[in-house]
């Protein structure tokens, strides 16, 4: 042949019926989805930024590439929106924040609203097997794309930091994907768990220096070293400033 | 604007639905198949004559026509601006699939300028400007060239602009040809016709090529299909389509027998090249079906393959030989 044949890539969701395309970890994002992610993140970020008048210390140790994954403490359903708001638009179909897969994606309408505005991707935190966590880490291997997660688990009950889980160990163990810890003040205040509608406070949020763990062994031990590490980081984040 | 009430007539009004006779024969038509579709299926099954898989796949196929055939009925009928606007959004559903199938969703920047192309056809069908929709192929083709080039990444550039010209081409340009139709005064009965003689194409090719068999048409693109159903359809669907035409275009020059059968033909070798056509794409692609939303048919370009080519040879040819919709006022949005 003269000219080199054309490679395709269909999509890895194709085909997939509705509901178990929004719960898919291979999920891609058509043009609807793009402007159903970019107008959610344009009203998310509007209204951090207006309500809530997020302040923000430390946006410049946020790497300016994909893959990467953004980690914080978790007292609020406002901890995904506030750290998916630091990130660029242009990364809106990349990022994806890990959401519990039994509040966020049990119902069709739900699952939609997840994933065509939200874009996350659903973690089942009580079948959580090893083939979850694996593929999410071929994932952001394999293609440039970001992760907004909370080690924790799940919403601390009265804002303060809970043992860290050593998932996050398994996705970045041994590969070169940096890990930027953030601390977020205020989210608990303005929603916590027993609350449904948010208090306009002030949220504040710091991000710290992204961490790699690419010399770190992807085993159990290193995952614990991993867990420990990015622990320590968002708690010496949590340490009110001197003087303050 | 100019909408006048034979415009708004046209665009809106259902109550007319019903006036041309072949509408009404092909109503009748769609329905009896559908029943005698049923039928077989229930009687073939109780004795026993069908494979549990046969009868599965042949349950979830009339299933899935019991909701295409209101689908592509009910807005024929309800009027041209419900014709217009149901021809855009499958042209669009088409450009979807196509994209997945190909991966060309990933390039936001081409789908947004196809997107736009497609509803630029839409706008023009609907305004009856004949000279924007003409237009449109070309400047597309150089908004799509020229954008791109903006992104400054020329590795792929060819395959970018290639594909998304393509896509548009085949499902903005292609299908966007059955909507023009809307803006005759005779389009119910033109595009029902135009829809049951190229599904049926498809049904005669089988039922033909399952029951001589033969050598096959395109072992490496369809391997499915054989020489024999293709001349059979060719001959069944040219009878069918020169049958219809030669009443919805009675007392026109289109009426003639020759232009009948001319018709006939196209509609017989554009549908089965429409469908040749999507087959070449997926073998390609290394697919088998485009998608999965129509239970038994795949995806929606699966099922409305035939109508890509068969819409703008039968347009020109009607339109070389006495014009579509030449009677009905132009630029009825934009005036001028």
């Amino acid at each position: 042949m003269s000219v080199q044949s054309w490679e395709y890539k269909p999509a890895k969701d194709s085909g997939l019926p509705m509901a178990a395309w929004t719960r898919s970890l291979g999920r891609e994002s058509g043009l609807l989805s793009t402007v159903g992610h970019l107008g959610w993140r344009v009203v998310v970020r509007t209204a951090l930024r207006g309500l809530h008048r997020l302040q923000i210390e430390g946006k410049r140790n946020i790497p300016h590439a994909l893959p990467m994954v953004v980690i914080s403490n978790h007292a609020s359903h406002l901890d995904a929106l506030v750290l998916s708001s630091l990130l660029p638009l242009k990364w809106c179909d990349h990022v994806f924040p890990v959401a519990a897969g039994d509040v966020f994606f049990e119902t069709p309408r739900v699952s939609w609203f997840a994933a065509v505005l939200i874009n996350a991707l659903p973690m089942w935190r009580k079948s959580c097997g090893r083939h979850a966590l694996a593929d999410l880490r071929q994932r952001l291997v394999q293609e440039p794309c970001g992760y907004i997660l909370f080690p924790e688990g799940k919403r601390s009950a009265d804002g303060q930091l809970q043992p860290f889980k050593p998932g996050i160990g398994m996705m970045v163990a041994g590969t070169a994907v940096p890990v930027v810890p953030c601390h977020i003040q205020g989210a608990f205040e303005a929603l916590p768990r027993y609350r449904r509608l948010p208090r306009f406070n002030r949220l504040r949020v710091r991000i710290g220096q992204p961490l790699v763990f690419v010399d770190v062994p992807n085993d159990h031990e290193g995952w614990q070293h991993i867990c420990a590490e990015l622990e320590r980081a968002v708690k010496e984040l949590q340490r009110p400033e001197p003087g303050v | 604007m100019t909408l006048d009430q034979a415009t708004l007539d046209r665009l809106f009004n259902w109550r007319t639905a019903l006036d041309h006779p072949v509408t009404k024969e092909l109503l009748v038509f769609v329905a009896a198949a559908l029943v005698a579709a049923i039928l077989t299926t229930v009687l073939l099954g109780r004795a026993g004559r069908l494979s549990a898989d046969l009868r599965k796949d042949l349950r979830e196929r009339i299933r899935s026509w019991l909701i295409l055939i209101p689908i592509m009925v009910i807005p024929v009928l309800a009027g041209a601006a419900w014709t217009i606007l149901g021809v855009g959004l499958l042209s669009l559903l088409c450009y979807r699939e196509f994209s997945l199938a190909t991966g060309l969703f990933r390039e936001k920047l081409v789908s947004v300028l196809v997107v736009l192309g497609i509803a630029a056809i839409t706008f023009a069908t609907f305004d009856n400007w004949y000279g924007f929709f003409v237009a449109l192929p070309s400047l597309t083709l150089c908004a799509l060239a020229a954008v791109v080039v903006g992104q400054d990444r020329p590795k792929g550039y060819i395959q970018r602009v290639g594909l998304g010209v393509f896509a548009f081409m085949l499902f903005g340009v292609g299908l966007g040809h059955l909507g023009f139709f809307a803006n005759d005064r005779l389009y119910r009965p033109v595009i029902l016709s135009l829809l049951v003689c190229v599904q049926m194409n498809d049904v005669f090719a089988y039922c033909v090529g399952k029951s001589v068999g033969g050598p096959k048409l395109a072992p490496h693109t369809s391997p499915n299909k054989t020489i024999s159903g293709a001349l059979g359809a060719l001959v069944l669907t040219t009878g069918l389509t020169s049958l219809l035409m030669h009443q919805v275009f009675a007392g026109t020059e289109v009426g003639a027998w020759g232009h009948c059968l001319a018709l006939g033909l196209l509609v017989s070798v554009a549908g089965q090249m429409g469908d040749l056509v999507v087959s070449s794409i997926k073998r390609d692609v290394g697919i088998k079906d485009m998608g999965a939303v129509l239970a038994g048919h795949g995806g929606v370009l699966d099922r409305f393959n035939s109508v890509l080519l068969m819409s703008p040879a039968v347009f020109h040819y009607v339109g070389y030989i006495q014009g579509v919709g030449l009677d009905q006022p132009r630029r009825i949005l934009t005036g001028g």
